[in-house]
């Protein structure tokens, strides 16, 4: 404040030393227009002095409205129980928030805990940038009500990076009303890719499109672990599989059922605006390929019940996973890591806190606060709840995480998948060209 | 004191914010960018020096850069003429009246207030959408309804579009240079008979040739470095079919999504050059067109 | 009367309605903010809300996490302030020197400040954002206004070319009745290029309005948030955003901006510049 008024002093005086012409000479007094424009605030990022057990720790995410308003009354409740420990919440929208963590990471500013996502939590961990946090798993962080595999979520290598926030599996969100509609009861319980194949032409008979198309990198996933392949190679050296035939068997599939009108044009997707005008919520469609996150949003924008239905097999269990929604991970140049644990264990486990949270970042992974929010979740979150219980026992674990480059081949994949639906480009010259690419990045790592 | 010391005093007097700026915040980040673009860097650890491979990769072994390039080409050299043309015409039009005019400024800069958020995207996707405006108007003039989105060439003139429509920052500039001509030239034209091109050509061209060299600098330069639209527009993707994927927007995506700093940085300095290239030929051209009062008529 | 001679009537026809046409995508914006979020795609070729709320304005106003929308207009108004007087001032400063005087390394550190506007920002960002750790900066606005008072080069070119207008004579004549350099400038120069000085000021207090990568770079507490941060964050990438609340809060935020413009934009044109000085 003092600096501004000095400065606002500076530039009057100024003013009437050039009231008129003529007197004074050359004069080059003071640099005008230095540094002098102190901000108002001399706030650091450092944390305050720790001395014994008062301490700071820092927590970001990213998130919605109402992720940042509960997350801050979860955040209260704790500082209310433990009062040595101050939060400071640091949250952004998705782009906005990635886009702030790369350079605090390179300036070592990082906070304490961050929210991480799985397709860059390997790229944070293998350049030092979380902490591991086997230490703290059955210490710090009580795993008693967490089964191992949704633990194990979070490994990277020999280590965990990420504590898993709660779950997702994929599945078909559809709506039974217009299945109905066409002539179609139920879909088959144990349904094959050719049941999903015959469905598809009967819809686009009776003029409706069956789904919107699959996201070539999530599905082909899915198919590669039905066939006990994946997508990436265990270590991240390279691709998960070796036949190139059923990269073309797949994407045939999904080019035949834009041919035969049951999958809308890419023209027409790309033209689509967001969620709202989807032909599913349309009526339009019948349903839609997502993770069961999604759900929940989909019959909110809708207004309509829909329900959920497993992936098609044959082997639909190999394929099947519980993918980790989103972790909490400790930074490695965190200074209270044993205090940031704490606070994830509080985040997991307690109870009250989980009544806020309402599973908005996924399944939670303890079969307490499952159990406990059974009364309290809405009908939409019951039938997510119910597909994840069911999807525990009908999976298989989902191995190692993305590998650093995995954005790259993610959007590769993509954008070959848009010219073979686009029609530019065979499946087996994108097969071909698929390989040899992706093989160049990974070969990095 | 002799003159020689005392005039560059006054100089550095005067540019010294910018020399102190330019050392303190600047020149580090430059330097090192320069370097990074010799290296492999992935953001987090220490980067490794390859010498020239990320340049020669870029020219021998990457097509999404060339097409990056490409449609760069496409947007700079489409939408900047489009542009200063169409906020050259609005200030002559808007300078010809004196009243009501002041709404009408602040009414043609709207859409430039707008800007760059999110909502601007929203609402182009919808303008441009099946049942948007766009489209009605075609179907009303007899036109097949277009894809805006679904097809690359298309995609892309509309963020050009898009551009042309937020012309108003050009033409605040040329409405401030309007205003600085003295209206007497134009009542002693008058007086001779010039009819409206001739005066045009005569008195306005010249005379605001400045601010249009200006304005044509700073558009280029702007638009090769185009972001924001051509983000929120594709939802971060450049599709479809890499068609709206600037040049910028696939050096964030190299930077930051692929964590290649390194490459993204070569880029950097290619695109640096190519717009420096760019800027020297339309300085040196500026010679034969541009009219400075100052330095007496040429 | 002038306005009504068949010339005029014309004009304000042509000039209003080609308006109207232009504007039509702010007007969607604007009428979309009344419309129930789920609605807004569906009638996106309707223009009259039906039915009309303001719920998406109460909602949007609340905020996050206890910072109301206020906090981020407050904040963002505070920052474009103190940039738009560091422009200004520094920016004037450093036009006139390169417009006007003749000294050493004149032509070097033009050039120079031009190649500074061909870098992308995105590959000096890590490198700057380590300096302005160092000096211990971040979390705050420092990072973000100091550097305005050095000069912004698109703001020193205009105003160059601007000076670059006005007849030398003007200077010389002071010379003679005794004004040093540094007279000239302020008492010669400075009222001269008021419309160009008002176009600077316009575009600088929108450019800071409408920053988003450096607040999300270097503002780290929601308090201190900007309103270009706080709009993204009615977004989300996993469920439902909130078009509505978006729409709504990016037409209050426009508010500011159109005042101001509508302000300033005299000065453009009305400047002193036009009042025969130069005949």
């Amino acid at each position: 404040m003092m600096k501004k008024l000095l400065f606002l002093l500076l530039g009057i005086m100024m003013i009437f030393w050039l009231a008129a012409c003529g007197n004074g000479d050359d004069d080059t007094s003071s640099e005008p227009a230095g540094g002098d424009s102190d901000s108002s605030d001399s706030n650091d990022s450092e944390p305050a002095a720790d001395d014994g057990e008062e301490m700071t720790l820092r927590i970001a995410w990213w998130g919605d409205q109402t992720r940042n308003d509960y997350t801050n009354e979860v955040i209260q409740m704790y500082m209310d129980q433990n009062p040595n420990v101050k939060i400071e919440a640091e949250y952004a929208g998705w782009d906005d928030y990635w886009q702030r963590l790369a350079p605090q990471a390179a300036a070592n500013e990082l906070p304490d805990i961050i929210q991480m996502d799985l397709s860059y939590i390997t790229q944070y961990a293998d350049n030092n940038q979380l902490a591991d946090l086997t230490p703290f798993i059955g210490n710090q962080i009580d795993v008693t009500n967490i089964a191992d595999t949704i633990v194990s979520g979070g490994q990277v290598g020999d280590g965990i990076y990420g504590f898993n926030l709660g779950v997702n599996a994929v599945g078909f969100n559809y709506n039974p009303a217009l299945l109905e509609e066409i002539g179609v009861d139920s879909l088959p319980e144990n349904w094959t890719w050719d049941d999903y194949m015959e469905l598809a032409d009967k819809t686009a008979a009776a003029g409706y499109y069956f789904d919107t198309g699959m996201q070539s990198d999530v599905f082909f996933n899915y198919y590669l672990r039905t066939h006990g392949q994946r997508l990436y190679a265990e270590d991240g050296s390279g691709l998960g599989y070796d036949d190139d035939q059923l990269f073309v068997d797949f994407f045939s599939m999904l080019q035949e059922l834009v041919e035969k009108g049951a999958t809308p044009t890419p023209d027409y997707l790309a033209q689509l605006a967001g969620p709202e005008d989807d032909p599913v919520v349309k009526q339009e469609g019948i349903g839609i390929w997502q993770w069961s996150n999604q759900f929940v949003g989909l019959q909110q924008v809708a207004g309509l019940p829909f329900d959920i239905h497993p992936m098609p097999g044959p082997n639909a269990d190999d394929g099947l996973f519980l993918k980790p929604s989103m972790f909490f991970s400790i930074t490695e140049n965190s200074q209270h890591k044993e205090a940031a644990a704490q606070f994830i264990d509080f985040f997991v486990n307690d109870v009250e806190a989980n009544k806020l949270i309402l599973g908005d970042r996924g399944v939670p992974g303890s079969s307490v606060v499952k159990d406990a929010l059974t009364s309290e979740i809405s009908e939409a979150q019951a039938l997510v709840f119910e597909y994840i219980e069911w999807a525990e026992q009908n999976s298989t674990p989902m191995g190692a995480p993305d590998p650093a480059g995995a954005g790259q081949i993610i959007e590769l994949l993509d954008g070959l998948a848009e010219q073979m639906n686009y029609g530019q480009i065979s499946p087996e010259d994108a097969a071909q060209n698929f390989r040899n690419q992706a093989q160049s990045i990974l070969s990095q790592n | 004191m002799n003159t020689r010391l005392r005039e560059n005093l006054w100089g550095y007097f005067f540019i010294g914010p910018f020399v102190i700026g330019f050392l303190a915040f600047t020149i580090i980040p430059m330097i090192a960018s320069l370097y990074f673009s010799f290296t492999q860097y992935n953001l987090f650890s220490p980067p490794s020096w390859i010498g020239f491979d990320n340049f020669v990769k870029m020219f021998t072994d990457d097509p999404r850069y060339l097409q990056s390039l490409k449609v760069t080409f496409i947007y700079v050299f489409g939408g900047v003429p489009l542009r200063l043309a169409f906020a050259l015409l609005i200030a002559m039009v808007l300078n010809a009246a004196s009243r009501a005019v002041g709404l009408y400024r602040t009414l043609y800069y709207l859409p430039s207030l707008i800007g760059g958020s999110v909502a601007v995207a929203i609402m182009w996707r919808n303008i441009f959408g099946d049942s948007g405006i766009v489209n009605l108007l075609l179907e009303f003039f007899g036109l097949d309804a277009i894809r805006w989105f679904g097809d690359p060439t298309a995609a892309l003139w509309m963020l050009i579009f898009l551009s042309v429509w937020q012309f108003g920052s050009s033409m605040l500039i040329f409405l401030a240079g309007l205003k600085s001509i003295p209206v007497s030239y134009y009542e002693a034209a008058s007086v001779d008979g010039a009819h409206f091109f001739q005066k045009f050509r005569s008195i306005t061209l010249p005379l605001l040739s400045p601010v249009i060299l200006f304005n044509l600098i700073m558009q280029t330069i702007a638009a090769f470095m185009t972001f924001v639209p051509a983000f929120i527009i594709s939802k971060g993707t450049g599709g479809p079919l890499d068609g709206t994927l600037l040049y910028s927007l696939y050096l964030f995506k190299q930077g930051f999504e692929f964590f290649n700093m390194g490459y993204a940085s070569a880029m950097a300095w290619v695109m640096l050059v190519i717009i420096g290239i760019l800027t020297a030929v339309i300085f040196i051209t500026s010679r034969f067109w541009v009219h400075y009062e100052s330095e007496g008529g040429k | 009367m002038r306005s009504f001679q068949p010339k005029w009537i014309i004009y304000h026809v042509l000039v209003g309605g080609f308006v109207l046409l232009l504007l039509y995508p702010v007007v969607w914006l604007l009428m979309s903010s009344f419309k129930v979020s789920e609605q807004i795609f569906l009638t996106a070729d309707h223009l009259i809300p039906d039915p009309f709320i303001l719920e998406n304005y109460v909602q949007g106003w609340k905020g996050f996490g206890g910072y109301s929308f206020g906090v981020f207009i407050k904040n963002t108004a505070v920052f474009v302030f103190i940039t738009l007087i560091g422009h200004l001032i520094s920016s004037a400063l450093i036009a006139f020197g390169f417009a006007r005087l003749k000294f050493a390394g004149r032509g070097f550190w033009f050039a120079v400040m031009i190649v500074t506007l061909m870098l992308p920002y995105e590959v000096v960002m890590i490198p700057q954002y380590i300096i302005f750790s160092q000096l211990g900066w971040l979390n705050s606005l420092k990072p973000l206004v100091v550097p305005a008072y050095f000069g912004h080069p698109f703001f020193i070119f205009l105003l160059v070319q601007f000076i670059r207008t006005i007849p030398r004579e003007l200077d010389e004549a002071a010379t003679i009745d005794g004004c040093n350099t540094f007279q000239i400038f302020y008492r010669i120069i400075l009222p001269l290029i008021t419309p160009a000085l008002a176009t600077a000021a316009i575009f600088s207090f929108y450019w800071t309005w409408d920053n988003l990568l450096g607040p999300v770079l270097y503002l780290n507490s929601p308090s201190k948030y900007t309103v270009s941060m706080a709009l993204n964050m009615f977004l989300s990438n996993e469920t439902v955003s909130n078009w509505g609340a978006m729409f709504a809060m990016s037409i209050v935020s426009l508010i500011p901006v159109f005042v101001v413009f509508f302000i300033f934009q005299r000065y453009v044109v009305e400047g002193i510049a036009t009042s025969g000085l130069k005949s």
